[in-house]
């Protein structure tokens, strides 16, 4: 008893103890959801992260990255940005990928001053707290839902809108963001369902809707249930004038594959590959190339902000303080089109980011919105089914 | 008057070399933060802590009372809402919060046990697993009282104070270290109580045989609600605890069944139905998964030399480790219910027992 | 058909449908799970992940074979079949004597080691499996039914009807529910009892693995999918009392209908609580379940 009690002591202090740093690379650390129910996203960052290490090893700019697994849970996220801060003393950490988990972790990187870029997490509230450490590549949960319904007042007069969304942290602030804006440019809510994500049956919800007769859908939800919800949505003959999908699932080749259902839904989204930012499209051919599938948005921004962090951490030589000052003032332009971390409508280090709207034309994601950045005109209404 | 006896009976129970380990490992945790600064090093000590207050808790109904809960995230996340609640929308000071937190926990015992306790063995089971997931998703769709989905966010800690004076203002880890220690210890000496206490010997006889209990006359119902009672209320500590440290709760996180699940594997894992248990299972479970998840171990195997990074071996650990130490738990269970089935405890005591008999 | 002039009634009536179509799928699951706890007294928490293996082998029997999902359901059978008593003899007939919460995290183990290694080989990307009839539907009477559940319903009602013949008419079915009723008893009567919970164990297994199958054009495969089943196995079992074939058919379709209507009258946020609602008031009016002996 006693010599497990000493022994536990005794690793705890051996972990404690700082690791010397020989190697003149950059250390930075990357946490994210490896494994857990969150790893089918997760994924996308780890490989964009990955391709953003090949870039940076092509351009000499040597980093050396420590991968740490959150499983998607909150106090895993924070051992892990312990053990980055105070033992691998990393000049700075990409991630985490989850709302949650990076909440938890921008509190820890405001306490050890380590500056935090978040790739894709969509909480409005993280970068609303007046945090110097901790900026976000991504444009919040708001947005998700905004830029669909000016593209739809920018297409016709909808009246009505009915809200279908997974009762996770993700689905239900951005629909509630959707309702909001809703109301304030005068479409009436008539459904506000929510339901549990991994149900097999979502038929008598979406009845329940074709009987209120909207003319939106409003949807957000993860791949697997997009693909559901479009599907029985065609069962059961739903005909809104438009579908909308808030980001996720509804932007990714998985769904764009089943063209039978998904074909003229619109989306929102961070990024598409062929908007005419520098280096998209080959970003995507390159990704594709190497992982075998197409870059999500979550890729994308992975990818950008492991570049911007590793840039400008080895320009200040791995320095704390410097690498946030540089995140700060400075200005890029890459496959995430210009970023820049400012303050504005109660954010602090947000990347005001325009997001895109995107529709499926032919089995192909087209932007169709805003109208700078649109290669295709959009099909409105929804074709009958 | 019944309790300063039991005491005594306690105190003489104690022998003095192990009151003088005990005296050591108390001394030797106490000084830790003073010692070792490391806020990583703070960090999994708080989290051995707090693992020892949830195994410790789920002990009581569990190991002592053979009441096997899998719904032990009920009682955590009553503990944590209600302490988050009450701080963010009502500005009450965590350590007032908690104690309403144990309340309302016991409350929810009182109604959860009326229904679960009529029934016996697996249904119980499934009963208190349905009591949990009733209350993970009415605190989804509760969004006006719990924010649904979206959990809530601690934004400050009030600063613990006595009168005008500041004991502590919880900006670093220290506070949270003690106060998890003081915790854990309090639910290490609460369970001592219960295991020498006649109350004790009521819920290990209940544990044994319910009807032969029973037609002893001991009152099945009360005391089984008891147990749970001061199970849960201690669980809603941890759950208190866990909601002003991490500064983030949500329905998926502290009321679901992993949590469930977690809470009794300490137990089991460690021993059950022994103090030390569940206190090794902390300590065998906490240091493990975090060297597992942060591939420790590859690198440790990398760095003594025993496999290169380069070889195929080294790059393919590199590569798998981390994304299999869930795999590695799942295998360590099944072992450890396969070949230590009274849990690592039980399995280190027989070994000891075995070699005493072959050397006597 | 105008969709704003879509009467109370049909509304009612396509609820229905739906929920007895999906009830048929769980109804298979709980029969699976209701047979390994009648014969061994065991509460399986790896079903829903067993039922999870069974839809990656559907999966890769079409992706790498073009084999139909429900054709699949053929070679589906026997293999989770082997799968199922190969897990009872390696493992869990080395329990079956041992505390019940022992028990229970050994199934809680073997459940995160396969959902766990189906992670490290196939990632945890969704797999979506899409036929030719994934999304197809025909109209009866105004309400619009599902191709592929249909047709899953139909082969779930074959299943249950064979199995239930076997059980009550050949011998080895007679030993199994004679193994379920009293162990001891069955012992003493020369049936090999671990050779009866073997089998059962595979049964139950391949019960889940069909599931799997069967649900697989409509729905969505990644390893973690499978407590949400496990849960859902639980629930139904207990509604048509443990251990009881034909009350695990009716609890499947029971829970099928409350969580279909649920959604439509309640909100589809509080249908499950109403599910875990129905299933505590039948604990603790009727804790042997609908159909059940008791045992309690």
């Amino acid at each position: 008893m006693k010599n497990v009690f000493l022994l536990s002591l005794l690793a705890l202090c051996l972990a404690s103890m700082p690791i010397s740093t020989a190697e003149a690379a950059v250390k930075i650390g990357v946490i994210n959801s490896m494994t857990g129910p969150e790893a089918p996203i997760g994924e996308n960052l780890t490989n964009g992260i990955k391709l953003a290490q090949e870039d940076l090893r092509k351009k000499g700019i040597a980093v050396e990255l420590i991968w740490e697994d959150d499983t998607g849970k909150p106090p895993i996220a924070m051992s892990a940005m312990e053990k980055l801060a105070t033992r691998n003393g990393v000049a700075g950490v990409v991630g985490p990928y989850t709302s949650a988990c990076s909440n938890a972790v921008a509190k820890l990187s405001e306490r050890y001053k380590v500056p935090l870029l978040i790739p894709a997490a969509a909480k409005e509230e993280i970068t609303r707290q007046g945090y110097k450490w901790v900026y976000r590549m991504n444009a919040p949960a708001d947005v998700y839902a905004s830029v669909l319904i000016d593209s739809v007042l920018a297409l016709g007069k909808p009246k009505t809108i009915a809200l279908i969304y997974e009762n996770t942290d993700f689905g239900t602030s951005t629909s509630k963001t959707a309702k909001a804006y809703a109301t304030r440019r005068g479409i009436r809510v008539v459904a506000d369902e929510s339901y549990q994500k991994g149900s097999p049956d979502y038929r008598s919800t979406l009845t329940k809707i074709k009987a209120r007769n909207p003319d939106l859908v409003f949807m957000v939800s993860y791949v697997a249930d997009a693909i559901l919800l479009m599907r029985q949505a065609r069962e059961i003959g739903l005909q809104p004038k438009a579908f909308l999908g808030g980001g996720a699932g509804f932007t990714t080749a998985e769904f764009a594959r089943e063209k039978d259902i998904s074909n003229c839904v619109l989306s929102s989204t961070q990024w598409t590959d062929d908007v005419n930012w520098a280096g998209a499209a080959d970003f995507a051919r390159r990704y594709k190339a190497k992982f075998g599938k197409e870059p999500t948005y979550h890729a994308a921004c992975a990818y950008a902000s492991m570049v911007i962090m590793a840039e400008t951490a080895s320009r200040n030589g791995g320095n704390r303080d410097k690498t946030r000052a540089g995140l700060k003032a400075g200005t890029w332009n890459g496959i995430m089109g210009q970023v820049k971390f400012s303050d504005y409508a109660g954010f602090t280090n947000q990347n005001n980011h325009q997001m895109l709207v995107q529709q499926l034309q032919k089995g192909r994601y087209e932007t169709v919105f805003p109208a700078k950045f649109a290669t295709k005109k959009p099909v409105y209404p929804f074709p009958k089914w | 008057m019944s309790m300063i006896s039991e005491a005594l009976v306690i105190l003489r129970s104690i022998k003095p070399a192990g009151l003088l380990v005990f005296l050591a490992v108390l001394i030797s945790l106490a000084a830790f933060p003073l010692v070792v600064e490391s806020p990583y090093a703070h960090h999994i000590m708080i989290l051995i802590f707090l693992s020892v207050i949830m195994g410790q808790s789920w002990n009581i109904l569990g190991g002592y009372t053979g009441q096997y809960s899998v719904g032990h995230a009920a009682y955590f996340g009553t503990g944590a809402y209600t302490t988050m609640m009450l701080m963010q929308y009502q500005q009450v000071p965590p350590w007032f919060g908690m104690f309403a937190g144990a309340a309302t926990a016991i409350a929810m015992a009182l109604i959860i046990g009326s229904i679960c306790f009529r029934l016996r063995g697996p249904y119980f089971v499934l009963a208190s697993i349905a009591a949990a997931e009733i209350l993970r998703l009415s605190a989804l769709n509760t969004k006006e009282l719990t924010n649904g989905a979206e959990g809530i966010l601690a934004t400050d800690i009030p600063p613990l104070k006595i009168g005008s004076l500041v004991v502590t203002d919880f900006l670093t880890k220290v506070p949270f270290y003690y106060t998890a220690l003081v915790f854990a210890l309090l639910i290490i000496a609460v369970t001592c109580i219960v295991q020498h206490s006649k109350l004790g010997f009521y819920f290990q006889a209940i544990r044994e045989d319910q009807d032969a209990a029973h037609s002893l006359g001991i009152n099945l119902n009360l005391h089984k609600n008891l147990s749970l009672a001061i199970s849960a209320a201690f669980t809603s500590l941890a759950g208190s605890f866990y909601a002003v440290y991490i500064g983030f709760i949500d329905p998926t996180t502290v009321l679901s069944m992993d949590m469930s699940v977690q809470i009794v594997l300490i137990c089991i894992i460690g021993g059950i139905g022994t103090i030390m248990g569940p206190v090794v299972g902390s300590l065998v479970l906490v240091p493990l998964s975090e060297a597992l998840r942060s591939n420790l171990i590859t690198q440790g195997l990398i760095s003594a030399g025993l496999v290169s990074e380069e070889s195929p071996v080294g790059a393919f650990l590199k590569e798998n480790l981390a994304h299999a130490h869930v795999l590695i738990y799942g295998i360590l269970v099944v072992v450890v219910i396969l070949y230590m089935p009274e849990g690592v405890l039980g399995f280190v005591r027989n070994m000891v027992r075995a070699r005493e008999r072959s050397n006597s | 058909m105008d969709s704003a002039s879509m009467q109370p009634v049909l509304l009612f009536l396509q609820s229905l449908i739906s929920g007895i179509l999906v009830g048929g799928v769980y109804a298979l699951i709980g029969i699976g799970l209701t047979i390994i706890f009648g014969v061994m007294r065991i509460i399986n928490f790896a079903h829903g992940d067993i039922m999870m293996i069974g839809m990656y082998l559907t999966f890769n029997l079409f992706n790498l074979f073009g084999i139909d999902p429900f054709a699949s359901v053929l070679i589906c059978i026997p293999l989770m079949f082997l799968f199922g008593g190969l897990l009872q003899k390696l493992f869990v007939n080395r329990v079956l004597n041992a505390l019940p919460q022992n028990q229970i995290l050994l199934t809680i183990g073997l459940g995160l080691i396969m959902s766990n290694t189906v992670m490290l080989i196939y990632t945890s990307d969704y797999k979506i499996l899409t036929t030719s009839y994934s999304s197809g539907s025909f109209k009866f009477m105004g309400i619009s039914i599902s191709e592929p559940l249909a047709i899953s319903f139909i082969i779930t009602a074959v299943i249950t009807g064979l199995l239930y013949w076997f059980l009550m008419k050949t011998d080895m079915g007679q030993a199994i529910r004679a193994t379920a009723q009293d162990r001891q008893a069955a012992q003493l009567m020369g049936i090999d009892v671990r050779r009866m919970s073997i089998i059962s164990f595979g049964l139950g297994a391949a019960l889940a693995g069909t599931a799997g199958a069967l649900i697989s054009p409509t729905y969505y495969i990644f390893p973690q999918i499978g407590s949400t089943f496990t849960l859902k196995a639980f629930v139904i079992t207990v509604l048509g009392g443990m251990g009881s074939v034909i009350g695990a058919t009716l609890g499947g379709i029971l829970i099928g209908i409350a969580e279909s209507l649920g959604a439509v009258y309640i909100s589809s946020g509080w249908k499950e609580v109403l599910v875990y609602m129905i299933f505590l008031l039948v604990l603790l009016f009727k804790p042997s379940g609908l159909l059940g002996k008791s045992r309690v």
